[in-house]
């Protein structure tokens, strides 16, 4: 870190060409986006950046731009040609909020986003006391490597795209990270607080994710929710955790022939 | 000078979640017997409430049909032995793992063979359902206050991995991972489960497969029993390697080179036209594959 000085004259046409190199490999499915911390009120470039604009265009590379001094035109031109956004930045939190707007994903043009089937590999780790030359450091190393499924070499880390036989490494939690979208569970619902439920229903006064009393004071039956598929009751406090974090429902998983339909 | 309540709870004190494997599919074929298997969990489960006054145990079982909480030993329930002869550890949780075995076994019966006869391999046990449910319980110890045990999770597994339960313990598993939980594995069956290897890599557990089953609780005081403060000063078993492979979503069988569907991430083995979690079809643009969808839909 302590070798990255700045010097000279900032140069929006160079930053653009070096992104234009690296993301024109990004095969069709993927997004081509740049994000631009630009603090310096000038350009000095070595060509015409209006053509370096275009081609970003071309290349269809979505630009955006966040300003830390003040609002440039040069920077609201590409990011408007581009469809990116362009805002500068009023202070430190900001910034912040700025910055992390970026973060979910932009949505895909239809008409360029095709689907496609990607062959991938899912390599295994291998064990801690393995010996193997390493493709990426062409060294031997001991332990901690993953082998290709196809060809068998060792790779230091994942994701990756193996050096002898191009396929793509991965493995499966980095896929599996995005599943609880694809799969949604059911909102609960409200049991309501009619006397009628205690004795009839078999009214469990547990919630049967953490063992919590569902109970307030007195004997009567407090808040909870109830699952729609499985017919569980649910404190509060689970009913939170399992739609934000858990994604899976603890009753519908604890019961093999429970009513739901398998969605997978 | 800190006074003394302020170290009440100190860096040893854990809840210990256990989820025990009940599946009767696997211990009626396996070498060693359940009872003796539940003698050395038993033991093992005493001397983790011996280390410390503030230690807390929770068993759950993990049945081929069911799941259910199994004993709590910070709750006020207990049955008591008649007698007096056995700790209340030992005679409430036989007492409520022999109610929970008669019910899981009912709830197999309408179902009856097709169960068995799925496939020809025996049905795994509800690994994700006992995985839920503990980590709603530490959510609820995570809630009793600032101060708190540590919270880990002790899976004893020895069914293998039903594929079927694929995403919903990899969704517990970020969870784990999220509130910073490790899932510990003692494996006792044949092959290594992928799944626990999995679960322990990600959430920085320990994942054994004991050697020789008759010294059990041996492996247990050694490797599982130590709180996590301690065990950065134990030299614990390295892994042996993870298996990262995934299940194909067509099939349900372990891959490990397969096509990925590039909107929806899903994982399939060999080549289709259409992708069958979200509907993308392979090689043309979405906009043609929208228009003819929507028509069909509205005739």
């Amino acid at each position: 870190m302590g070798k990255l000085e700045c010097s000279g004259d900032a140069s929006l046409q160079n930053a653009l060409e070096l992104v234009l190199g690296y993301l024109n490999q990004i095969p069709s499915y993927g997004h081509r986006e740049v994000l631009i911390l630009y603090s310096a009120l000038s350009t000095c470039d070595p060509g015409d950046l209006m053509e370096t604009i275009q081609k970003c265009k071309k290349s269809k590379i979505r630009c955006s731009v966040i300003g830390l001094a003040a609002e440039m035109f040069i920077c609201k031109h590409l990011s408007q040609e581009t469809g990116g956004t362009y805002a500068v930045a009023l202070d430190e939190s900001h910034l912040k909020e700025l910055v992390l707007e970026h973060a979910p994903p932009p949505p895909a043009i239809a008409e360029y986003a095709t689907a496609n089937l990607i062959k991938m590999g899912f390599p295994q780790r291998a064990a801690e006391s393995a010996v193997a030359i390493c493709t990426c450091h062409e060294e031997a190393r001991i332990g901690g490597g993953y082998t290709c499924p196809r060809c068998k070499v060792r790779v230091c880390e994942l994701p990756t795209e193996c050096r002898i036989c191009g396929l793509t490494l991965i493995s499966s939690p980095h896929l599996a990270r995005s599943y609880h979208h694809l799969f949604p569970i059911v909102p609960f619902d409200e049991v309501s607080q009619t006397p009628q439920n205690v004795s009839s229903h078999g009214f469990s006064s547990d919630c049967f994710g953490c063992q919590q009393s569902l109970l307030s004071q007195g004997n009567k039956p407090g808040l909870s929710v109830t699952c729609p598929k499985c017919k569980q009751h649910f404190c509060l406090d689970c009913d939170i955790y399992i739609h934000e974090s858990l994604h899976n429902c603890p009753g519908c998983e604890s019961f093999r022939h429970s009513n739901s339909t398998a969605t997978r | 000078m800190p006074s003394a309540p302020s170290k009440l709870y100190s860096d040893d004190v854990s809840l210990l979640v256990v989820t025990l494997d009940t599946n009767p599919f696997f211990w009626s074929t396996f070498s060693f017997p359940f009872s003796e298997f539940l003698s050395h969990v038993l033991a093992f489960l005493n001397s983790i409430l011996l280390l410390s006054q503030l230690n807390q145990v929770v068993v759950i079982a993990t049945g081929c049909n069911s799941c259910t909480y199994l004993y709590d030993s910070s709750s006020d329930k207990s049955h008591g032995s008649t007698s007096g002869s056995m700790p209340s550890l030992y005679s409430d949780l036989l007492h409520n793992l022999e109610v929970f075995l008669a019910r899981d076994q009912q709830l197999a019966k309408p179902w009856g063979n097709a169960a068995a006869g799925g496939g020809g391999a025996p049905p795994s046990s509800l690994l994700s359902g006992s995985l839920s449910m503990a980590l709603c319980y530490i959510q609820r110890a995570f809630r009793s206050g600032p101060i708190h045990p540590q919270p880990r999770i002790l899976c004893l597994q020895g069914s293998a991995d039903g594929p079927e339960q694929y995403v919903a313990i990899m969704n517990s598993i970020f969870s784990a991972q999220h509130s910073t939980v490790p899932i510990d594995s003692c494996y006792i069956g044949s092959n290594n489960s992928a799944f626990l290897q999995q679960a322990s890599y990600i959430t920085g557990g320990i994942y054994y497969r004991p050697p020789h089953l008759d010294g059990l609780f041996q492996y247990f005081s050694t490797v599982f029993a130590t709180d996590l403060h301690s065990r950065a000063f134990l030299r614990l078993p390295k892994s042996v390697g993870v298996d990262f492979r995934a299940s194909c979503f067509c099939h349900k069988q372990t891959i490990d080179m397969g096509y990925v569907c590039s909107v929806c991430l899903s994982i399939f083995c060999e080549h289709h036209d259409k992708c069958s979690t979200c509907g993308s079809v392979f090689g043309q643009s979405q906009s043609n594959v929208a228009s003819s969808t929507n028509r069909k839909r509205k005739a």
